[in-house]
């Protein structure tokens, strides 16, 4: 079945467009709202949001290739990602990296193959203060710990993501 | 008008030029890769940065007003080290792809290294960042992102001269590579004139891929003969062989070349181009084939008619406007072309296929004539037995001439043209071979050359109308094609 | 010791601001023209909080005041400078701060759009934000004929998607506009050509969020609370082995001793000072020495060989190896250049490649020189200064502690 934009988006879509006095300048919004309905951004989403938003295909393309949280194939049900810069590294970012690559039996950038687990490393997170920290999906968790890793994969193991610090 | 100082030189430019268009106007040469005339300003390859004084940092040319009192040095020490810096820089990712690669002769990277540059390479080879090589991307080109030095001008032609934006840089950072939508092809009609913006081998004509080297290449200014813009162009050719058209810029006409245009130099050698005559469909020497021919004119002599062709060079007309006149001494001739002409997409291709609809205007006035339209209903009408012609213009009275069984005297180059009905068809030299003079939509009248010479038997076609007439016991003394354009005035 | 301006307790409710004053500036400023604000603003010696340091009242002076069509404000939220969480804090602390210091600021400038940029990342901050927002509009804070002025200002946020340079100004109006953030050839100047090519005025969270309080008592007073020439309070960020990081707001020109010692209580146990980043990975380190020497504002940190940036203050301890931090900075860099402009996109490859080499001990000491080299032919000469700060921690770092890298090519590198 060919991929449609799906009423709701459309609608959203409406509302978002209406902030900018150019249609284009939601494209990047736009393609947050596609990511958070399938996860990821599609080629043909990206084909049928070029359409919206009468813009060239190979804009769209780019833009999405250029931001490192667009995922252009589906993510696990968790992404994982642990900060790598420089206060989380003095902190210990590299041992929980390699715990999670145990725990996990992936490399960063690869997927479970149950498809839970998403791991990668990403770069400041901007909560240096509270250094190491690791983010999934939307939740910050900071001051992580082995044991705290532990923890949190047994919460995710048991289906829950509890918000992070706030 | 701000005044300004480049190199200990002033000049005087019009209020919003930048610096390198006013080192431009003194003949002082600023290297460049992403900047191009005809293009939005990037600024991004960083090879244009200049020093001016009392500013901190070094400048880009390329993207810097001129402004009242600057002072612009561009060779002092800071400016030839930051070039040779900058080139460092381009080729640490660069492949050392020189010995298979069609730009070199005519490279961005080697001709400024030469200038700028020649320092040995810092960086070791095997870390290089590597990435996808020999992509056909479209009929015409083929594409090489590890030779790409990202300066975007492939972008910005597709975006703002075709306007039809295949192309985009995706991913950032030294990740980043041109691409195009899987699956589409960069064939809009002008993919060609990426091959000439590309500074560098990443774009690269198919066409032209790995038949010669550029610099044994002559080139010989011309004019295309593709439809009426009758752009300005290069023929490049190396022992009378052609191997490409460029594009000749200039401000009247063309800065670019569209690619049926750039294709029109292979019906020279094509496979079944025509060194011999046909009679009947049986290849014979053009003597004795311009002696049948000769004897089919004699046989009905009122029955004979001419039929100029706009795509035929003025002095071949005026040839064949002598045959009507001086040879078979008839009025049944016909100079009378009046396609609609003007630019059709906005860019270059023209509505009218033909390159000399405004020629023959002036070849119409010296020798008069019948409209095509009556031309038509004559041929129509039976009392014409054989018509002269050209293989195109033929068919433009094609169902009239063939309704009535006209007995055909093709002028061709190429055999798949020409009627196959025809009685003959007769080779002429293409005007790739020798000089014709043309008059483009805009009212130019320009004149081609001859790049290549023709295979023995092959003739200019006011010369075998010279012949043509003598056997059939005219002389009409055309014996170059000046004097076949005796009594045409341009005006 | 000053009160803080910025990161007070508990007003984070709209209820809460209001009953403590919050928006009682905003009602001040809608009474004043814009060139008083904007003089206001100048008196104050309020400097870019992001780490340009650009001052403010300046920078909205060259809004063109009689320019026709659209002025837009935007808040520049991309919080991505290394060692920087201020603005994370401000947000969560006193998101009403930085809505009315907006708001003022739309009014001097003439802007009846405004748009938060706020890094993807933050997504928790940005749904807090939202609501912040929405309270202010219901209040009639912002919106249509604000306090019933007939001034209108229309206020969102913007998320970004993943990209440290969409910090750099240009390359934030043009990821707002939906393209690539690349940064943009300037001149022209936001002032005058930036969010769809109309005026616009950019501006950090901290630098934003300070304009209320100076609006409500006075430019002077607020320059009296730093320096002569650094205005005010910074919120400075303290991560690393220190007993308590965190932000703390102090005001410019304290010591930098007074903000490890007496602020975060001095180096966890057993760690030793020695080496700090004052301003955010992009600025250029100081030896242990330097630091304890240095006072944090604008003059005395440019004076030291270094700047005063974001305030992101990176405490380094003896156990670390300096070759093995800037090989993670030189990773952040090269990972985060948009692809432009040559000497960026290559150079921090090539750096990051150097850097790996002295990692694994396959170096030579010919390489610690060319680190150099390629870190000077990257400076001065780019569209952005990403790559200058790509090279200048890499020239500081090979200057200061250049004995670590020779060791590295001498073979001799870390266990870690």
């Amino acid at each position: 079945m060919p991929f449609k934009l799906s009423d709701e988006f459309k609608e959203t879509a409406g509302h978002i467009c209406a902030r900018y006095p150019r249609r284009d300048a939601a494209l990047i919004p736009l393609l947050h709202e596609l990511q958070k309905e399938k996860g990821y951004v599609a080629e043909e989403a990206m084909d049928e949001l070029a359409k919206f938003l009468e813009l060239p295909y190979t804009r769209v393309k780019a833009v999405t290739t250029f931001y490192t949280m667009f995922n252009r194939a589906p993510a696990g049900k968790y992404h994982i990602q642990v900060c790598r810069n420089i206060s989380c590294h003095m902190a210990g970012a590299p041992d929980l990296l390699g715990h999670l690559r145990t725990r996990l039996s992936i490399e960063e950038g690869e997927t479970t193959s149950d498809g839970i687990y998403t791991l990668s490393s990403a770069e400041c997170l901007g909560a240096c203060g509270t250094a190491p920290v690791i983010q999934v999906n939307e939740e910050y968790f900071e001051s992580m710990t082995l044991e705290k890793l532990d923890a949190l994969l047994e919460d995710l193991k048991r289906g829950r993501l509890r918000a992070g610090a706030l | 008008m701000p005044k300004l100082t480049i190199d200990g030189k002033s000049v005087e430019v019009p209020a919003g030029r930048t610096l390198l268009e006013a080192a431009q106007l003194l003949g002082v040469y600023i290297p460049r890769y992403c900047y191009h005339p005809k293009l939005s300003i990037s600024g991004n390859c960083r090879m244009c940065l200049v020093e001016v004084e009392k500013s901190p940092k070094l400048v880009t040319a390329c993207s810097t007003e001129a402004a009242e009192g600057m002072t612009v040095l561009t060779t002092s020490e800071r400016v030839i080290k930051a070039r040779r810096e900058v080139l460092e820089f381009l080729l640490i990712n660069h492949p050392l792809d020189c010995p298979v690669c069609d730009q070199a002769g005519e490279c961005g990277l080697q001709d400024y290294y030469m200038d700028y540059s020649r320092q040995k390479s810092r960086f070791p080879a095997a870390d290089k960042v590597q990435r996808q090589k020999r992509r056909a991307v479209g009929p015409y080109l083929m594409l090489d992102n590890e030779r790409c030095i990202l300066c975007t001008r492939c972008v910005r032609f597709c975006a703002e001269v075709t306007k039809t934006s295949e192309l985009e840089v995706m991913e950032r950072a030294d990740h980043s590579f041109i691409d195009l939508k899987e699956g589409k092809a960069l064939d809009n009609e002008y993919s060609l004139n990426l091959a000439d913006l590309c500074p560098v081998g990443a774009f690269t004509s198919r066409d032209f891929r790995f038949k010669t080297r550029v610099w044994f290449l002559k080139k010989t200014p011309t004019i295309c003969l593709g439809c009426a813009t009758g752009c300005e162009i290069y023929a490049q050719h190396n022992e009378n062989t052609l191997y490409r058209l460029l594009p000749r810029p200039n401000a009247e006409t063309n800065t670019w070349l569209c690619d049926h245009g750039r294709m029109t130099y292979k019906t020279v050698r094509a496979g079944d181009r025509l060194n011999k005559a046909l009679i009947r469909r049986g290849l014979i020497d053009l003597e004795p084939a311009l002696r049948e021919a000769a004897t089919r004119l004699d046989e009905f002599k009122d029955a004979a008619a001419v039929l100029g062709s706009p795509w035929l060079s003025a002095e071949d007309n005026a040839a064949l406007g002598r045959l009507a006149k001086d040879g078979l001494k008839t009025d049944h001739y016909c100079f009378d072309f009046s396609a609609e002409q003007g630019i059709k997409d906005g860019i270059l291709i023209n509505k009218d296929s033909a390159p000399n609809t405004a020629g023959l205007k002036a070849v119409k006035s010296a020798y008069g004539g019948l409209a095509l339209e009556d031309f038509t209903t004559l041929l129509a009408g039976g009392k014409i037995k054989t018509l002269v012609t050209e293989a195109n213009a033929y068919g433009l009275v094609k169902a009239a001439a063939a309704a009535a069984r006209v007995r055909l005297i093709i002028f061709a180059l190429n055999r798949g043209e020409a009627p196959a009905t025809a009685h003959a068809v007769l080779p002429y030299a293409s005007y790739f071979e020798t000089a014709g003079t043309f008059v483009n939509y805009q009212g130019l009248r320009r004149a081609t050359a001859a790049a290549v010479e023709p295979q023995p038997g092959v003739w200019p076609l006011w010369a075998v109308v010279n012949k043509l007439a003598s056997y059939s016991g005219a002389e009409l003394h055309i014996d170059c094609g000046e004097a076949a354009l005796e009594g045409i005035n341009f005006k | 010791m000053t009160d803080n301006i910025l990161l007070k307790n508990n007003i984070a409710g709209l209820e809460a601001y209001f009953a403590c004053g919050g928006y009682k500036p905003l009602k001040k400023a809608l009474g004043m023209k814009p060139a008083e604000i904007i003089e206001e603003v100048k008196k104050s010696n309020l400097r870019g909080r992001g780490g340009a340091g650009f001052p403010t009242g300046l920078k909205w002076s060259l809004v063109p005041p009689d320019a026709l069509g659209q002025r837009y404000l935007v808040c520049n939220a991309d919080e991505g400078e290394p060692g920087t969480f201020k603005d994370r804090e401000l947000i969560l602390k006193n998101p009403h701060a930085l809505i009315e210091g907006m708001t003022i600021a739309a009014c001097a400038i003439g802007a009846a759009h405004g748009y938060i940029y706020i890094r993807g990342e933050f997504a928790a901050e940005t749904e807090f934000l939202n609501k912040a927002i929405t309270e202010a509009r219901a209040k009639g804070f912002i919106g249509k004929n604000i306090l019933g002025s007939g001034f209108n200002f229309e206020l969102f946020t913007h998320r970004g998607a993943g990209a440290y340079i969409c910090g750099e100004e240009t390359a934030l109006l043009e990821s707002l506009e939906g393209f690539k953030g690349q940064p943009r050839l300037k001149p022209p100047y936001p002032a005058l050509k930036g969010l769809f090519s109309s005026p616009t005025v950019i501006n950090n969270v901290e630098t934003l969020a300070a304009v209320p309080s100076i609006i409500e008592r006075g430019g002077e007073w607020y320059a009296a609370l730093g320096t002569g020439k650094s205005g005010g309070t910074k919120l400075f960020c303290v991560s690393g082995p220190v007993n308590k990081p965190g932000v703390y707001e102090l005001p410019l020109g304290t010591a930098f001793k007074d903000l490890l010692e007496v602020n975060c209580g001095g180096m966890k146990p057993g760690k030793v000072l020695k080496a700090v980043i004052p301003g955010g990975s992009s600025t250029p380190v100081l030896t242990a020495r330097e630091a304890s020497a240095v006072k944090l504002d604008y003059e005395s940190l440019a004076a030291a060989g270094s700047m005063l940036g974001s305030g992101g203050v990176i405490i380094i301890d003896d156990t670390q190896c300096m070759v093995r931090l800037l090989q993670v900075l030189a990773r952040f860099y090269h990972h985060e250049s948009c692809g432009q402009c040559t000497p960026c996109r290559e150079g921090c490859g090539w750096l990051e490649k150097i850097l790996n080499r002295l990692e694994e001990g396959t170096a030579s000491h010919r390489d610690i020189d060319l680190l150099y080299s390629v870190a000077e032919g990257m400076t001065g000469r780019t569209i952005c200064a990403l790559a200058d700060a790509m090279a200048l921690p890499v020239m500081s770092f090979v200057t200061k502690f250049r004995g670590e890298f020779e060791a590295h090519a001498a073979g001799r590198v870390c266990g870690k």
